[in-house]
């Protein structure tokens, strides 16, 4: 089970009675339930408590379909985001969302289930186009599903359509309810490695990688394709020996074979995380790095040390499969040919090797 | 809670314990203008006071025109007494506040001590929903607790400079991020040369930064003798260095990134680049391409330029500095 406790269940009084609602209220027996009229949006945070211990079940108005907010200025993997819900109860010192969501709790958006048909129409409206989604952009996919059972809504529809790929991506082991499910194609299950200095460290309540390993091999035993994201890699004393210990771990637990990709992307932050991380984490070592302004606009490693971790990893990686799916996440074409010896070239370049990739392997 | 009139008594200065006390809201003041405008125009309102139950008048209001009337070497004044059995200490405490936001904006310190004071009465809802946008401040836990650790945490000689605008509420901000030594002395360190706001920041940034990563306390960081040097040169004036201790601790903080500026900078003065043509790195060499500059008055030069350039065989040699071997 996972490593963190949820305290309490605020309810907003429009979503009383939906399915989902009475769903998880079941599911979370013996947690306080509180409703109120509506969640309170727009209102500042207090940065120290980002209010992990409770879940907000509510109505989200805005689009649930979204692309990932990549700039122009990199090349972006052209991903689409199923905003299911914002936050996350684990505690990565390095995380965006300290400071990207002004808005604390963990909130799940329980209309998803009338809004899925919206979604899975733009899909089906463009059967041209592969649509890579995945729910791990704004919270963690899978780290609160044994309350929400959110998997058990979006894993079917997904898994039928023929343009589209579904990515649930973790830190958690909370694998139970999709292996107990039929579907299996067109999901991947995706977990965020780190070095095991990072992960110990600096990814407060994730579980071990080892665990995350073990988890994801026994997904791949049981008929998942699986994904990885190294990202954020982060420059750290040893980081060549300690990335290494990662990856014979991967060599230990999976079958390449079974990976559709792995991402690499370095730590990069937007300046106001800075304060938080330190206030939040003050013995972390993830600030430790050269950071310069990137082209963006967010914080970023100089770009030799980029060049020198990427190059690091693929030829690693590359040892340990020749083909192993790898992109960069959020790169310029001149650190994609200088660590990767190739470049899509541009972020059309780089959603069609993609998309390859999801045609390769879910003939 | 009103306030009934109140009839002005006579009372001696020295009956008064003219220490800033549970109710006064004042600080970093300046006396001149008041001291002023009581030698001028003698007292318009008369301080409040009450009886401390053992013998002495405390203030509730006029903390600053007792100052100024003792520095004016005056011995009685009028004031009006409250009885403490009439008054709870709350009743005191918003008499203040409302007298001086009546009359005056508070500055940040002050705006601590309002807060400070009120967190022993009141709870902290209607802290934040009555009494934040009295003071002009956002009704936020988090803005609320800063205010008051302005007030409890900082030293008196940092909270003086804080209000009188030489930090910024971000610095300080910082500050309370830092141990008491350490504050201490970057504190001197800012206030002897004479930081400006912006160096303020990148100073408390890389002190902070180079601390952690060095796992070394912000004084020995600053006791190093290239740092320690450049404070104690009689050569520079305080702007200069402001400059060249931010200078050394990018140094010490950007190694890769500084390196790779030198390495630039020695290829291009190598190339003997003909007068008025330039060549520069993006910014932080993050973007893909460098950048030519060419001045001319008119085709002739320029073409005469050009050709000048490309008979510099160097140029093909160009690249990123990390690609160059040392």
């Amino acid at each position: 089970m996972p490593d963190f406790t949820i305290k309490k269940v605020i309810v907003e009084k429009g979503v009383h009675g939906q399915a989902l609602t009475n769903k998880i209220l079941t599911r979370v027996k013996g947690i306080p339930v509180q409703t109120i009229d509506e969640v309170e949006t727009g209102k500042r945070r207090d940065e120290s408590d980002m209010g992990k211990e409770n879940i907000y079940l509510m109505h989200y108005k805005g689009e649930f379909l979204k692309p990932c907010p990549g700039t122009r200025e990199y090349i972006c993997c052209g991903y689409k985001i199923l905003n299911v819900g914002t936050n996350c109860p684990l505690d990565c010192s390095y995380c965006i969302l300290q400071s990207y969501l002004n808005q604390p709790n963990l909130r799940v958006f329980v209309n998803l289930q009338q809004e899925l048909k919206q979604v899975l129409d733009i899909i089906d409206n463009s059967p041209d186009s592969v649509f890579r989604v995945g729910t791990g952009e704004f919270t963690d996919s899978l780290a609160v599903d044994h309350i929400t059972g959110l998997s058990d809504i979006i894993v079917p529809p997904f898994s039928k359509r023929k343009n589209a790929v579904l990515e649930l991506k973790t830190k958690t082991t909370n694998v139970k309810r999709l292996l107990s499910s039929k579907y299996r194609d067109r999901i991947i299950l995706s977990w965020s490695l780190n070095s095991p200095y990072i992960s110990a460290r600096e990814e407060h309540k994730a579980v071990s990688l080892e665990k995350r390993l073990k988890s994801a091999r026994q997904c791949q035993s049981e008929g998942f394709i699986l994904g990885f994201h190294f990202d954020p890699i982060i420059f750290h004393p040893q980081w060549k020996e300690e990335y290494l210990k990662t990856l014979e771990l991967l060599d230990k637990y999976i079958d390449p074979k079974g990976v559709i990709w792995i991402s690499l992307g370095s730590f990069r932050f937007i300046q106001g995380l800075k304060p938080i991380i330190r206030s939040r984490h003050p013995g972390t070592c993830v600030l430790d790095g050269e950071f310069i302004m990137g082209l963006d606009g967010k914080m970023r490693y100089f770009k030799p040390i980029r060049i020198d971790l990427y190059s690091f990893m693929r030829e690693n990686l590359e040892k340990w499969y020749p083909n192993p799916g790898l992109y960069l996440c959020m790169e310029s074409d001149d650190v994609w040919y200088k660590s990767m010896r190739w470049s899509p070239g541009n972020s059309a370049g780089l959603s069609d090797y993609l998309n390859k990739r999801v045609d390769d392997i879910f003939k | 809670m009103e306030i009934h009139e109140t009839t002005d008594v006579l009372v001696n200065l020295k009956d008064i314990d003219d220490r800033p006390g549970p109710y006064c809201m004042s600080f970093g003041f300046n006396l001149r203008l008041i001291t002023q405008s009581i030698k001028r125009i003698g007292l318009v309102n008369s301080p409040f006071l009450i009886e401390n139950g053992h013998g002495k008048l405390i203030i509730i209001t006029g903390y600053r025109r007792i100052q100024a009337l003792k520095s004016l070497g005056r011995d009685k004044t009028p004031c009006k007494i409250l009885s403490k059995s009439d008054h709870s200490p709350l009743e005191c405490l918003l008499l203040n506040l409302y007298d001086n936001i009546a009359i005056r904006k508070l500055n940040d310190v002050e705006k601590g001590m309002v807060l400070c004071r009120l967190e022993n009465y009141i709870n902290k809802t209607e802290i934040l929903e009555q009494y934040m946008p009295l003071l002009d401040l956002p009704s936020h836990e988090a803005t609320s607790l800063f205010f008051m650790k302005l007030e409890k945490e900082l030293e008196n000689d940092i909270k003086e400079y804080l209000v009188q605008g030489h930090l910024s509420l971000k610095i300080a901000r910082m500050f309370l991020g830092m141990e008491t030594e350490d504050r201490m002395r970057v504190f001197h360190l800012i206030s002897s040369i004479k930081f400006n706001i912006n160096q303020q920041g990148q100073l408390i940034n890389f002190l902070t930064d180079l601390s952690r990563i060095h796992s070394k306390s912000i004084q020995e960081i600053l006791r190093e003798h290239s740092f320690e040097n450049i404070c104690s040169d009689t050569l520079l004036n305080n702007p200069q260095k402001a400059k060249a201790l931010l200078y050394q601790l990018r140094v010490k903080r950007f190694p890769t990134l500084h390196q790779a500026e030198i390495t630039f900078k020695n290829k291009i003065l190598k190339l003997g680049l003909p007068k008025d043509i330039r060549i520069n790195a993006p910014p932080y060499f993050e973007g893909p391409q460098y950048r030519l500059e060419i001045l001319f008055k008119d085709g002739e030069e320029l073409v005469g330029k050009i050709k000048s350039l490309s008979n510099i065989d160097d140029l093909k040699e160009l690249k990123n500095p990390w690609e160059e071997e040392i």
